[in-house]
């Protein structure tokens, strides 16, 4: 790698905390605030709140619906994650491990998927929704991001067992093996890694997800995460502590996740995006 | 090895299934019906091209090419930034230095936070009187500087982009840098043999070493850029102020289809409309991706 003098070093040094203390202040703005009281917010900007207020969590939490929002969110990212898990992981097997007619159509049919945004589509995906008694639903949710999850999936995964020698699978099938054996006992343990990065890839973005929230769920009931504190941003558009509250309670889990996992989130979306 | 028709069926169809209903279906559906008008209820109304007419020619000539504009300006201004300062960050990570694994997790922190989220964090932080950047501003004495961030149409959008900035950047300098680790250390060991300069290392072996990888984030990118939606939305609303000085494709789309005050007709046709011209927009830079991630696998 380079190698750089000293000097340059310390200011290259110095560069990296100015960027980290810009990545952070949002942050720890929010953090701050969500213990103040409005009038602290207005009159003192930089100064330490005058006393933890977790009065304006309860008053949060409850006003924004954010236990509720919470538990949505949370099936709906375990399920669809776990739906495009199997589902992704039996399709990579066949067109990494079968020959077919059409193997080579049927990969490149399915990763043209990669290359639109599937927001884009939204119009036939509500009216499809709606006449299916799907919209304001969770499984309506799931089943979108199931079918949308899987060209990523696919593509990572067919990749990855590609790369894997299949001797084992081959001797397998001749000593009687089914196909059905062959992957949940050989197939499966073997691409452990990728489907890690599957999981972490899917479940950021399915988490994160406002679009078809937005348009899809109308229901309060119903609200994911970033759905619910856009809704109590509108209502509570000047409450500034119980917003900042709103926003450090919807964005806290994430980061303890990712405080842990840095280096597989870091691995994965890198790589994922990009392969 | 040969498969049974029965495993092969089980095995493929559900992923397949899911995929064509609410990927390839949708997207063929979205041109179908740009050939109509509707408004979501009652009977589709046959109008050949009208729409698309209407939006490349017609009143919502305007109104469309504002928004188409302000996307393609969004890409420029972002993959030049984006792309070139991602490499700049990751050159200085890629030079050993101290808290490497650190600054790392914290550069890519915000990619992890949902853009709307952060959308409404910087909308706080923004407010002209009492958001941090003018508050700190007139701290520092410089409250001249200290300007309606988001009032402004001048500034609105350029201000929508650093924080998109803010929120992406990371993504680029993670690439970027796994792109210079990729280069093998004898080649950079080479040159210093033969006396090279770490400017001469840099541009005569780095540098093109990563190009690829810059350009294929630079065809991601284009791709991408015809989806922002999540910033306009949170920190200026559907009707992208002050003075639609902010509207993008997204914004002017989901205002068409799916309503919104002062959205200059409601329309699922037009709005289909809207979306089928991005995809012919977006679809050569499509191709071009992938294909190059398959020559790639190879």
């Amino acid at each position: 790698m380079l190698k750089l003098g000293k000097n340059s070093k310390i200011i290259i040094f110095i560069l990296f905390i100015v960027y980290s203390i810009i990545i952070i202040t949002p942050f720890l703005n929010i953090v701050i605030n969500s213990f103040k009281t409005l009038g602290e917010i207005f009159l003192a900007p930089f100064s330490l709140p005058s006393q933890l207020r977790w009065e304006n969590y309860k008053e949060t939490w409850n006003k924004a619906n954010l236990g509720m929002a919470y538990l949505n969110s949370f099936l709906v990212s375990i399920f669809s994650v776990l739906g495009i898990l199997i589902i992704s992981s039996m399709f990579a097997f066949i067109l990494s491990r079968y020959t077919f007619p059409l193997r080579k159509v049927l990969y490149l049919y399915v990763i043209a998927g990669l290359a639109f945004p599937a927001r884009l589509a939204i119009i036939p995906i509500f009216i499809m929704l709606r006449d299916l008694k799907l919209l304001n639903s969770r499984i309506g949710l799931i089943l979108l991001y199931m079918g949308t999850g899987v060209p990523f999936s696919v593509f990572l995964l067919k990749n990855f067992l590609d790369d894997i020698p299949k001797e084992l699978e081959e001797s397998a099938q001749i000593d009687g093996a089914s196909p059905w054996m062959i992957f949940t006992n050989i197939a499966l343990p073997l691409i452990r890694p990728a489907l890690v990065v599957v999981a972490i890839v899917n479940f950021v973005s399915i988490w994160n997800d406002f679009f078809f929230p937005l348009i899809l769920i109308s229901d309060r009931s119903k609200e994911t995460i970033p759905l619910a504190v856009s809704v109590f941003y509108g209502e509570f558009s000047n409450q500034w502590h119980l917003l900042s509250t709103a926003l450090w309670l919807a964005v806290v889990p994430v980061m303890v996740i990712y405080a842990f996992m840095s280096r597989e989130f870091i691995s994965g979306m890198t790589q994922g995006a990009f392969k | 090895m040969k498969i049974k028709c029965f495993y092969f069926c089980v095995f493929v169809f559900p992923a397949l299934f899911l995929y064509t209903i609410f990927v390839i279906y949708p997207f063929i559906s979205s041109i179908h019906l740009s050939l109509f008008s509707w408004v979501g209820v009652g009977a589709k109304k046959y109008v050949g091209l009208k729409n698309f007419i209407d939006i490349l020619f017609g009143n919502f000539k305007g109104e469309f090419f504002n928004a188409f504009w302000h996307n393609i300006y969004f890409f420029i201004v972002v993959s030049i930034i984006e792309v070139s300062l991602g490499f700049l960050i990751a050159l200085g990570l890629a030079s050993q230095i101290k808290g490497y694994h650190i600054f790392r997790s914290i550069i890519y922190l915000p990619n992890v936070i949902s853009m709307v989220l952060v959308g409404f964090i910087w909308g706080l932080i923004l407010n002209p009187q009492i958001g941090l950047v003018n508050q700190f501003l007139k701290f520092i004495g410089l409250s001249n500087l200290a300007k309606p961030w988001l009032g402004d149409p001048n500034l609105a959008f350029n201000t929508i982009i650093a924080v998109n900035i803010w929120r992406h950047l990371g993504f680029y300098v993670l690439v970027m840098l796994a792109s210079i680790i990729g280069i093998l250390p004898d080649y950079i060991e080479a040159g210093y043999i033969d006396g090279a300069s770490n400017w001469q290392i840099i541009r005569k072996i780095i540098i093109p070493m990563t190009l690829p990888t810059a350009q294929t984030l630079i065809l991601l990118l284009f791709i991408w850029s015809f989806s922002v939606f999540e910033l306009v939305y949170a920190l200026e609303g559907v009707q992208a102020g002050p003075f639609r000085s902010t509207d993008v494709l997204g914004t002017l789309f989901y205002r068409t289809a799916f309503g919104g005050l002062g959205s200059a007709r409601m329309d699922l046709g037009l709005g289909a409309a809207i979306v089928t011209l991005m995809f012919i927009f977006i679809l050569p830079v499509s191709f071009i991706y992938v294909r190059l991630v398959e020559r790639r696998r190879q």
